[in-house]
């Protein structure tokens, strides 16, 4: 008996919390020319996908938007992988031939179910293998989260590699303690740093002690829900900028991700934030992606019924949403 | 630290991005004041920004005041000042009934969507 070399896609599936530095950490793979082969296949839980057009260098990409990819997206993600399949055998197909698969997780994904729904398909298991979950873990969040999230754990869990983002953000007494939880709650996992999606240094352990997390199980999690808000044109950015500045102080613990394209007189602002921390908007080109997204901002988190935010902008900013909420 | 695979992030405070020429930035300096004293007003606050010192003036009604650096530095500083939290999504701003001050402007239904 031989061993046959294994022809099946290899998948890499990139994974991590909410706002944790997923498309930040591949986007700059991509423009370090990694991964720049691969079809790259973004995932996010709201209807209005943002973070495909970050990733302009990958030479083709698919964005699954409107459902996790380990629940309600879970058919569709079942269907693009099998088209992709369909495709590497086809002898007509005279399109481009991908010999690896990258999936970008939407933040609330948990990667077990995902890879689970991958094995147990009778096609894509002869023509897929996942080579590696990777998993991005917020340095100057993720004790936050791995205290009150159950899916930030488990996400941690699954990972063969996990890569502790905006190690530059945070202190070194924090990351320590940090990463003597990683290595507790996943101790196979090879563990590196990273600012900005390049190479950093991650402090030793010491004496530093892994943050005692209290068992989640069995308690009522609240739902983490994505809405999606579309301003009117022309909205006005100091009033926007002054609800959200405002909001984010109120309720940045419960608000953990904002994201979406507003258009300014000085250009489309690409808006991003997690929890209380906003980043500088990125200026963008007017030819990256069509503007029929541009306004719609996205909000993932809880303690708010949808409809809030849209009565919230009119009533403290005057500012006017063309488009009812919608709960993903 | 990787500043190229990116694309080039507007400067300055990020509440502050919407405005590039420095007629608009001054503009924008003077709406955002007004746009604070209609929110401030109902904690007993008043904010004030003669668009040339840096920062803006957040002052109570009986002459205390505070001078901060942005928009983001507001919230915490009238916190204080009022004893009480700036909420956007405290009852006022989401509750099904509409607040008399903005009653009349706004028809049943319209602020909802």
């Amino acid at each position: 008996m031989t061993d046959a070399p294994d022809r099946r896609i290899p998948l890499t599936l990139l994974g991590g919390f909410l706002g944790s530095g997923k498309t930040t950490w591949l986007r700059h793979q991509l423009h370090h020319g990694k991964m720049t082969d691969a079809i790259i296949i973004v995932n996010e839980a709201a209807d209005v996908p943002v973070d495909d057009m970050l990733l302009f260098k990958a030479t083709d990409i698919r964005v699954l938007s409107g459902g996790c990819a380990c629940c309600d997206g879970r058919a569709g993600l079942l269907a693009l992988l099998r088209d992709i399949c369909d495709q590497r055998v086809d002898t007509s197909y005279d399109g481009a031939r991908h010999e690896h698969i990258v999936l970008e997780t939407s933040g609330l994904a948990d990667p077990g179910p995902i890879v689970d729904a991958i094995r147990s398909d009778p096609v894509l298991l002869h023509h897929i293998v996942v080579h590696e979950i990777i998993v991005v873990v917020d340095a100057l969040h993720g004790l936050r989260y791995l205290r009150s999230e159950p899916l930030g754990r488990r996400q941690i869990e699954t990972a063969d590699r996990l890569v502790i983002t905006k190690v530059d953000a945070a202190d070194e007494k924090e990351l320590k303690q940090l990463r003597a939880t990683l290595e507790i709650i996943n101790p196979a996992a090879a563990l590196s740093g990273s600012v900005m999606g390049s190479a950093a240094t991650l402090p030793e352990v010491g004496d530093a002690r892994a943050e005692p997390l209290p068992a989640l199980d069995g308690g009522i999690e609240v739902p983490i829900i994505a809405t999606t808000v579309r301003l009117e044109p022309g909205a006005d950015w100091t009033a926007f900028g002054m609800w959200l500045s405002a909001l984010l102080h109120a309720r940045g613990d419960d608000i953990v991700r904002v994201k979406g394209i507003v258009q300014t007189p000085s250009g489309r602002l690409l808006l991003q934030s997690v929890r209380k921390v906003v980043q500088s908007p990125e200026i963008l080109p007017d030819h990256v992606t069509a503007r029929k997204n541009d306004n719609c901002i996205v909000f993932i988190g809880k303690g708010f019924r949808p409809d809030d935010l849209g009565r919230s902008l009119k009533r403290f900013a005057g500012l006017g949403v063309v488009a009812k909420a919608e709960v993903e | 630290m990787c500043a190229n695979c990116g694309f080039p992030a507007a400067p300055g405070h990020w509440t502050e991005a919407g405005a590039d020429l420095s007629s608009d930035r001054l503009q924008a300096r003077f709406r955002r004041a007004s746009l604070l004293r209609a929110v401030l007003r109902k904690h007993g606050l008043t904010a004030h920004d003669d668009g040339s010192t840096p920062g803006i003036t957040i002052s109570t009604q009986t002459g205390n005041h505070e001078i901060v650096p942005d928009l983001a530095a507001v919230w915490a500083v009238a916190e204080r000042m009022s004893g009480r939290p700036v909420d956007p999504l405290g009852p006022e701003y989401v509750g099904d009934d509409l607040p008399p001050t903005t009653c009349h402007r706004l028809p049943r239904g319209e602020a909802a969507e």
